[in-house]
């Protein structure tokens, strides 16, 4: 099974000035390294699941998704942003850091489910938050996440 | 002795939100020194979930969740409901608030689905208008499709013993393929009820349901075609929303009353006085429409063409589709092979027309969409235009417009090209008829160029229906 989160998937300091430019940088992304073979149903995906209730949470990090039929095999793609995107976010702070997850339309992907599920949750920790957001590299970004993912 | 508090937390893609809410208020739990036992309603279903003695155990329930968790269960305990969000920002404070017990106790009244529903109307906040319309009209559809399927299908295998193996006075009559065929009918008779049932019971839930079906029912037998049961199920829908709101301050002992008495019979009542009056001048309008039509039977084939194909594909088994195909059945009657010809092309495109966008786009369908516009093109061959009708009822507004080109184009060429059919139904079964000859082989050459155009123009402008 393909890889939930490849080195190739996170991108640090990206220009964006808007959550649209965000999810077309995710967008973009998926479908390069093949977890998707859509962008504008990616971007369009992410924005609908915005509109029910923001995925901007605490502290400068959201975390938005997407179910979807352009969506191949699950992935994480992780973005973080060289200035804070207004996110309407639960605490109110711009985002920095989003982590963004893939998930396809059908059953077939509830394997990658609960993986995804417990970032979410790991993302509830302070100290996990504080972590990330003092890292430098992609790879340390790549390490902390996959330490929890397990 | 320690406190004990029960949570339930659910968030509509149920990934993220729903297990956030939960670490939030088991972390905020453990900071206060307090039990918590939080049940999850996620993607892959309930997850650790509260049983009868955990809930009466409980201290306190939290109520974490922007989806029906069915907090009915939480009936006379402290209950603090909220969003899923206000879980993940602040669980502190609510934890302290059922620390501090002043929480108001949870008597069952309407459950948080309505609620939302309700405030939605109100508001017309949250998720937009446009998508609401759209969710209920999906409930409708999915419902109906295996009508469609099932009774389409069936009819379909009745003509493949003779295309008029249902008639008694016909050498061709088979007991067996009659059988099929009345069964068959009865199942696609059912499209418009069950349509209008299940928008309405999107809307309105059970309550709905009920005056949904007679409003379908109702629609069905004044013949107002799909196009009236959609209408029929918002009608019914949001009257009967109406009334359990307008009913909401009547005591508990009566509920028992509202949904076996009151809701059904005023509900009824209201609904299918409407009903009644926006479908009866159906028939006129049918009438209407054929004397109309009657009057272009020797016209410009290019004209008669589109007329014949808007009309056939407006509304595929209402009053417009209806006059045009009675309308060819008569003239037929009388000796006019060449009308009905255009008529039956027309009524034969819309499911093919579904059937090819769905062999060339597939990824713009869902897999049971697929399914079922693969099935037209049994459904179309054999002159079953209803097969198309899920397909416009789920975009009428996208859709019936190039369905109607597709006819028309389809009837066009059939009158260019002088194609006469002696049946009025069957599709290309009555070319396959021995007994018939008239002009079916052009009849059948024809749809190859006909199908040319239209897979073109379909995928194009369903492609263009999913961006």
């Amino acid at each position: 099974m393909p890889e939930l989160l490849t080195l190739d998937n996170i991108e640090l300091d990206i220009l964006a000035d808007t959550k649209e430019v965000v999810f077309e940088s995710i967008a973009f992304t998926a479908v390069k390294n093949g977890y998707a073979n859509d962008t504008n149903r990616i971007v369009k995906g992410l924005l609908k699941r915005e509109e029910e209730s923001t995925t901007g949470f605490l502290d400068g990090f959201a975390i938005p998704h997407t179910k979807n039929i352009a969506v191949l095999t699950p992935g994480v793609i992780v973005k973080t942003m060289a200035s804070g995107v207004e996110w309407r976010s639960l605490d109110g702070k711009p985002v920095q850091f989003a982590i963004a997850l893939l998930i396809p339309e059908n059953e077939a992907g509830t394997t990658h489910l609960g993986l995804l599920s417990r970032l979410a949750k790991m993302l509830m920790h302070q100290d996990v938050r504080k972590k990330l957001s003092e890292t430098k590299n992609r790879e340390e970004v790549r390490s902390i996440l996959l330490e929890y993912l397990k | 002795m320690a406190i004990k508090i029960i949570a339930a937390t659910g968030c509509p893609t149920g990934i993220a939100h729903t297990f956030m809410a939960q670490e939030a208020l088991e972390q905020a739990a453990k900071r206060h020194g307090v039990q918590i036992k939080v049940e999850t309603h996620g993607q892959v279903g309930i997850e650790n979930a509260l049983t009868a003695q955990d809930i009466a155990e409980a201290d306190g329930v939290i109520v974490a969740a922007d989806k029906d968790v069915q907090a009915e269960r939480f009936a006379g305990k402290k209950v603090i409901d909220v969003s899923v969000s206000k879980a993940i920002k602040d669980p502190d404070t609510l934890i302290e608030q059922i620390i501090s017990g002043n929480v108001p106790v949870y008597k069952k009244g309407k459950t948080a689905a309505q609620k939302a529903e309700v405030k939605q109307i109100q508001t017309g906040g949250g998720t937009s208008i446009g998508h609401t319309i759209y969710k209920h009209l999906m409930n409708g559809v999915s419902h109906m499709l295996p009508f469609v399927v099932a009774g389409g299908v069936l009819t379909a295998i009745s003509f493949l013993f003779g295309i008029y193996s249902y008639d008694p006075k016909s050498p061709q009559y088979n007991e067996f393929a009659a059988i099929l065929k009345t069964i068959g009918g009865m199942g696609m008779n059912l499209m418009v009820p069950v349509l209008c049932a299940y928008i309405a019971e999107s809307i309105a839930k059970r309550p709905g349901l009920v005056i949904g079906f007679i409003a379908g029912m109702i629609a069905f037998t004044n013949g107002t075609g799909f196009l009236g049961g959609i209408i029929g199920g918002f009608l019914a829908g949001y009257i009967m929303l109406g009334l359990q709101y307008a009913f909401g301050k009547l005591p508990k002992m009566f509920d028992g009353l509202k949904a076996i008495f009151l809701y059904p019979v005023i509900g009824l009542f209201i609904v299918g006085l409407l009903m009644w009056v926006l479908s009866s001048p159906m028939e006129a309008v049918n009438k209407g429409l054929m004397s109309f039509l009657s009057g272009f039977e020797h016209s410009n084939p290019i004209l008669l063409g589109i007329i014949i194909g808007c009309m056939s594909a407006f509304d595929m088994g209402g009053p417009v589709n209806k006059a045009a195909y009675v309308t060819g059945t008569m003239l037929l009657g009388q000796g006019n092979y060449f009308f009905m010809a255009g008529v039956s092309a027309a009524c034969i495109t819309p499911p093919l027309i579904t059937g090819f966008a769905a062999l060339f786009s597939g990824k713009n369908f869902d897999k049971s969409e697929r399914n079922a516009a693969y099935v037209n093109f049994i459904l179309g061959s054999t002159h079953i235009t209803e097969g198309a009708i899920p397909f416009a009822a789920k975009n009428p507004l996208v859709v019936i417009p190039i369905l109607m080109v597709g006819s028309s184009i389809s009837a066009v060429l059939t009158y260019l090209f002088k194609v006469q059919v002696p049946a009025p139904h069957g599709g290309f079964l009555a070319g396959c008829d021995a007994s018939i000859t008239l002009g079916s082989c052009d009849f059948n050459r024809l749809y190859c160029r006909r199908l040319f155009i239209r897979i073109i123009e379909k995928t194009f402008c369903k492609k263009a229906r999913h961006c």
